[in-house]
């Protein structure tokens, strides 16, 4: 009885997702009639199937890790030309950047000392020299990166992924923020907004081993709470057979058997103990400086290697107003291998490919000083990088000006940015809207161009 | 500190330029022919290639409005609102500005800066008058300039005052009971649809109770009610609901929905407001009293300039205004000017949708895309708003750059209080710790201040640091002292709004931009929503009162409609109009539109009383209806539009949360003092304080007590899809998701439930299986079937087998088997549906 109601009910779902939601089931996938999560075809074949976000918080100098500013450096300690940099009037200190950088890979990207994993992987990343964001501020600046907007309540790119395109798994959450910052908009930054409150980013926390909210049973064995879940499917069953069709108890029988599979895979998927030596060291894993960030890596790849369409992974500080030379060096000491192990081991499992690996923060620092040993904010140039999942490997996009203030050359505003990364999953920034208070909503908020240039 | 006039002032001042229409064309005598050649030669080929691909009525998509392609476009500008040529006048003219790429957010072409010869060529040409051949008018591209006919927006179905019109004739006899059910019945006639049966009694309790009240009926209720079969049976039960004191705490819940309230800031910086929860308790007591609804709109709006009978009728209806002080609002921001605009924003914003129903918001930056909605419209808005003095309250610190101080409601106004009395000598330490921490705060600034350059430098971040941190603790003890009189009585402080001294009018700023002010306009009411050549404009004061009055008013089309239509969501499952907070040109069209008039009509006659809306629609049969599937009836009508039977309907996540906490016994109805965000005081501690408070010991209040500080909601709430608490929001989401499994399998909160459940089930007399049969009475108001006896039956024999085997001592296994029995009602289905 209840597979011809829902087959029915399929049919009759007006959205037109109801024949992929019926051909997910048909492969033996659960799947809640109608959700919202259900596998929607993209606008355009995509190249990236799934997205790394290593969202680096603070705003890290893009003037000491990829920005190669050789007339900075001749020119340390004397002015910037008058009227250059900040409001125009101010006098600054230009500051060329006390690591040396040197190129690497077929396509001789520059990349500071700092980074030698990272630099490993040069013909892979295509590196955006030309970033530009609107306001030089953290909580502004987070929002913007992840929302789009800095004003309003929006919901976060994951999320409009998640509506867009749907899950791969749905024995996991289709979008995961591991350990995001409660700080500068905090959950607005993984959150639904108007979308479907189901497009929103599950939190795990950064201590990997403790996990998803509730997803343990601290006082049954599997045995008992299947049993007892039995009985819970007799009595919602019960109500079924008086309704011939009712997708919503559907619904809540479906996801009753997702919690309870969920239950088991997901402790799997965050179990690293079950990955090889090799695989842990390959992130750093077990080395005091990187094995924080290199378990969070690590269990990103495991996320995505299951179908998880979004993952977030947060590191900071990079807010380095002063203390520099120091900051910098132990923020990259603990980021660099496990990113580049990420890169190594989705290359290795053939992941790299259609996976999107993006790294940045809000915004750069200025070519400037900031007291004896620090720099500011800047948001007029800076660097991200993106890696794998349909980019062009070892290009060098955008130039900002010689002394790595202002993007000059191909600037990517974060509308530019977001409008790319959907292109490259599928999804035409202009045609994924939702319609909100009277209005069509979208990521890139009546702006944005997608980048062909950095395409594979 | 207030944001002062100044500032306020520095938006109004600078350099309002009027806009001028194409009606200024030049001469249209014949050019020149010289001049002629010169805009052949060196204008018409740049326009043509730098400029047509975004600004011409041939473009893809017409680029802000601005169409260059005809001397009528080029001279008109675009929604920037400034001429894009003023013939001799470089100054006037936007697109030579937008030309030397001096200004970084008007740097055209885009690309590339045009060469000087170029650019010299354009200020000839504009300077010797700007002679243009082309003639032709500007076709209505996408985005060209919008000229809103106010005449046929008026004809907008929903801008027409409502008229009561009698009820169709049905066909079908004896089924309809009330007027509204004739007006549903012709609906089903009409299409093909027949009414399915009523819905038996135990259902028709459950629903009406958890509507009423948001909790279960109890067990005894349910067997009275079954039992009695005289004619007015059901109106009893609901008026016994009506006049319940959970009646207040169920339906003020569906206004702060709508009122987006909350008891911090949202946005960037999470900054608790707490003061916020006296507004959730006027809502609570303003529906118990079932306040007339359109007083209850303008003590929101005007509630301080309205008259009062005493000292706290005074404070309650300055606490109301509490509505226009609880949206979420960016307090980071340096720019007090934009701080206010945006606030003033989205008072705009909620009053509109949550009133109105409609979305004046959108006319910020421009003319309202959809509804003919100007932008003077809603700058003569904002101008009420900007005349008004919104307190918030909140201290400074290192991410608050934006504070006001609350509105003291004095003791006379005998207002409830959050915290308790303290001492006076208590009173005495605080103010001493206070001074304290200013001297501390005061020598820092001074100790730096009286630096040397270099020094100051060489000090850097760290002396600045310093500074911040002990003016921070300075205004965190400050926070603290404010609370209390000095015989340590606490103050009763109100967020909530006032009028300013002198009232303002505001510029319009060009794309929403407050460095870009234009035109200013007077202060007024909205143009489309007054009969033609009805004064829009202000008799007095900010205007507060008069759009309070406007609003709350019978010849308002939209506002008894759009309550009306929010109660039938809420006891129907859809709305008539199934966008509740647009009525706008985008919103959807009303399924039952005279039922809809019928209803608001009705409304007002009555008094705007919400209970006698609310009786009136619970005593039709639509209401009463069976939510049996009908086959024939599925196939015409899937949605259900036209009720020919009742919506099956998920429980709010405060019901389900209250009727966890019903059944097991564990609910506290006490009403809570205040709200735990008002003693966790000032600042981030005070987030830190509270997470604390509200994490080490789970609250048994009601949920609408929970604290509900935005983007942290309780987990209870937000995993059963609470709203966004920054949004206005008139029909939430219903999700089934396996969080919401997780939570009610694995949750501490929702295990200790199901142990109270059973520990309540165990100290019944009876049998096993009576007492199990009670607990289903307690969770589902109905006896089990036969099948699910069985099921029952099958759990029970075999659950403590399985306890055991796994290890649970004997003397427990059981008390486990009960606990896991009542936490699966609890997880199940029919809980936390309404049939």
């Amino acid at each position: 009885m209840r597979s011809i109601s829902r087959r029915e009910a399929l049919q009759t779902t007006a959205n037109g997702f109801g024949w992929l939601a019926f051909c997910a089931l048909a492969r033996g996938r659960t799947l809640a009639v109608g959700s919202p999560l259900a596998v929607k075809p993209a606008h355009f074949p995509p190249r990236a199937r799934r997205v790394i976000f290593l969202c680096m918080a603070g705003g890290p100098s893009h003037v000491d890790l990829f920005d190669h500013k050789p007339r900075l450096h001749a020119d340390t300690g004397r002015e910037a030309p008058p009227g250059t940099m900040g409001n125009g009037t101010g006098r600054f200190v230009l500051n060329g950047s006390p690591w040396k950088f040197a190129r690497h890979g077929d396509g001789g990207m520059w990349m500071s000392e700092l980074l030698p994993g990272i630099a490993r992987h040069a013909d892979d990343i295509c590196l955006i020299n030309s970033m530009q964001t609107d306001q030089p501020a953290h909580p502004q600046a987070v929002l913007q990166l992840h929302t789009g907007v800095t004003q309003f309540v929006r919901p976060s790119m994951g999320a409009w992924l998640q509506y867009g395109i749907g899950t791969e798994n749905e024995n996991l959450p289709g979008f995961i923020s591991i350990a995001p910052s409660a700080q500068n908009g905090g959950a607005r930054n993984y959150s639904s907004a108007f979308l479907p409150a189901i497009c929103q980013g599950t939190v795990i926390s950064g201590d990997t081993d403790a996990g998803m909210a509730d997803i343990r049973n601290a006082r049954r064995t599997r045995d008992e709470q299947r049993a007892q879940l039995d009985f819970i499917q007799r009595l919602n069953a019960s109500r079924l057979r008086k309704d011939v069709v009712n997708p919503e108890i559907e619904g809540v029988i479906e996801s009753a058997e997702l919690a309870f599979k969920m239950q088991r895979e997901a402790p799997l998927v965050m179990d690293l103990a079950r990955e090889s030596e090799a695989t842990r060291r390959l992130y750093g894993i077990g080395e005091k400086v990187t094995d924080s960030f290199g378990r969070q890596c690590l269990l990103a790849r495991k996320l995505v290697e299951t179908g998880v369409r979004f993952v977030q992974l947060t590191h900071g500080d990079w807010d380095h107003h002063r203390q520099l030379a120091a900051g910098l060096t132990k923020n990259c000491a603990s980021m660099d291998r496990p990113v580049a192990g990420l890169l190594a081991d989705l290359k290795g499992r053939g992941l790299l490919e259609d996976t999107l690996v993006i790294w940045g923060g809000e915004f750069g620092r200025t070519p400037h000083s900031q007291g004896n040993d620090g720099r500011d904010h800047n948001g007029r140039g800076f660097t991200m990088w993106m890696a794998g999942g349909g980019v062009k490997g070892g290009l060098t996009y955008g130039r900002t000006d010689d002394y790595g203030y202002a993007a000059v050359e191909s600037p990517m505003h974060i509308h530019d940015w977001h409008a790319t990364v959907l292109y490259l999953l599928g999804i035409d920034h202009e045609r994924l809207v939702f319609h909100h208070a009277g209005r069509d909503f979208r990521l890139t908020d009546g702006h944005g161009s997608v980048a062909k240039s950095v395409l594979a | 500190m207030k944001p002062t006039a100044p500032v306020l002032a520095a938006i109004f001042i600078a350099t309002a330029r009027l806009v001028h229409g194409a009606a200024e064309a030049a001469s249209q005598a014949a050019i020149a022919p010289d001049q002629l050649a010169f805009f052949e030669k060196n204008i018409r080929p740049v326009l043509v290639q730098q400029c047509y691909k975004c600004h011409s009525a041939e473009a893809s998509k017409v680029k802000g409005g601005l169409t260059l392609d005809t001397k009528h476009g080029l001279r008109l500008g675009g929604e920037s609102g400034q001429p894009g040529v003023t013939p001799g006048k470089l100054a006037e003219s936007s697109i030579w500005e937008a030309i030397l790429w001096e200004d970084d957010d008007k740097k055209m072409p885009p690309k590339q800066k045009l060469p000087a010869e170029v650019i010299a060529n354009f200020k000839k040409w504009i300077e010797m008058g700007a002679p243009d051949p082309r003639e032709t008018k500007v076709a209505a591209a996408g985005g060209g300039k919008r000229v809103i006919d106010m005449d046929q927006g008026r004809k907008h179905w929903a801008f027409q005052k409502p008229v009561k019109k009698a009820p169709p004739e049905v066909k079908t006899e004896g089924w309809a009971r009330t007027d509204i059910d004739r007006f549903i019945l012709a609906g089903m006639e009409a299409n093909g649809l027949h009414p399915v049966k009523d819905a038996d009694r135990p259902t028709l309790i459950r629903r009406i109770a958890f509507d009423l009240t948001g909790l279960p009926p109890t067990p005894d209720d349910v067997k009275a009610f079954v039992a009695d079969q005289s004619p007015d049976a059901v109106k009893r039960v609901i008026d016994m609901y009506l006049d319940s004191d959970r009646y207040g705490e169920k339906w003020a819940r569906h206004w702060l929905d709508v009122a987006r309230y909350a008891e911090s800031s949202g946005k960037e910086v999470n900054v608790l407001y707490p003061e916020a929860w006296r507004y959730r308790d006027y809502v609570i007591e303003s529906f118990e009293k079932d306040k007339p609804y359109d007083l209850f709109l303008k003590e929101q709006i005007a509630g301080d300039l309205l008259q009062f009978d005493d000292k706290r009728d005074q404070a309650q209806k300055i606490v109301a205004t509490g509505f226009l002080a609880i949206g979420a609002k960016g307090h980071n921001n340096r720019d007090k000017r934009q701080f206010i605009m945006d606030m003033v924003d989205e008072q705009i914003d909620a009053m509109s949708q949550s009133m109105l129903g409609l979305t004046l918001a959108c006319a910020r930056c421009h003319d309202h895309k959809f509804d003919p909605v100007a932008q003077r419209d809603y700058y003569a808005l904002a101008g009420i708003f900007l005349s008004s003095d919104t307190l918030f309250g909140t201290y400074k610190g290192v991410q608050n750059n934006n504070t006001s101080t609350l509105i003291d409601l004095g003791r006379e106004a005998a207002q409830p209080a959050a915290l308790a009395k303290i001492s006076s000598a208590e009173f005495a330490a605080l103010k001493r710790k206070y001074e304290e921490a200013d001297k501390a705060a005061r020598e820092a600034e001074s100790e730096v201040r009286s630096m040397r350059t270099k020094e100051r430098d060489k000090a850097g971040v760290s002396a600045f640091l310093r500074i911040r941190g002990t003016l921070d603790r300075a205004e965190t003890v400050r926070a603290d002292l404010d609370q209390f009189y000095e015989d340590g009585t606490p103050r009763a402080l109100a967020m909530g709004v006032l009028d300013r001294d002198r009232p303002i009018d505001s510029p319009i700023l060009v794309r929403g931009d407050i460095k870009q002010p234009a035109e200013v306009v007077p202060r007024g009411l909205v143009e489309v929503l007054c009969a033609k050549g009805e004064p829009l404009n202000i008799s007095r004061g900010s205007g507060r009162l008069d759009l309070a009055y406007w609003i709350a008013s019978k010849d308002n089309p939209l506002t008894a409609r759009v309550m009306a239509n929010r109660v039938w969501l809420k006891l129907m499952g859809s709305g008539i109009v199934p966008t509740p907070d647009n009525f706008g040109f985008m919103g959807q069209k009303p399924t039952h539109p005279e039922l809809l008039d019928h209803l608001a009509v009705t409304f007002m006659e009555n008094g705007w009383s919400v209970k006698k809306l609310i009786r009136s629609i619970m005593m039709s049969r639509a209401y009463q209806s069976g939510s049996a599937h009908d086959a024939a009836n599925y196939a015409v009508d899937p949605d259900n539009k036209f009720h020919w039977r009742m919506n099956q309907r998920r429980l709010d996540a405060e019901a389900i949360r209250d009727a966890m906490l019903a059944v097991s016994g564990a609910l506290n109805l006490y009403p809570v003092d205040g709200s735990p965000v008002a003693r966790a005081g000032e600042g981030r501690e005070g987030l830190t304080a509270l997470y604390r408070e509200v994490s080490s010991k789970p609250l048994t209040c009601r949920s609408i007590f929970l604290p509900i500080v935005r983007d942290q909601i309780p987990e209870f709430l937000s995993v059963f899809d609470f709203p966004d608490a920054s949004l206005v929001n008139g029909d939430r989401d219903t999700t089934n998701v396996s969080s919401q499994s997780l939570f009610l399998m694995n949750n501490s909160q929702a295990q200790g439930a199901a142990d109270a459940f059973a520990a309540r089930i165990a100290k019944m007399e009876g049998a096993p299986l009576d007492k199990l049969k009670a607990a289903y009475m307690l969770a589902f108001s109905r006896n089990p079937t036969d099948a699910e006896l069985t099921a029952i039956r099958n759990f029970w024999n075999k659950f403590p087998d399985q306890a055991a085997q796994s290890g649970t001592p004997k003397d427990k296994v059981q008390y486990a088997a009960l606990s896991a029995f009542c936490q699966s009602l609890m997880a199940s289905a029919e809980f936390r549906y309404l049939n």
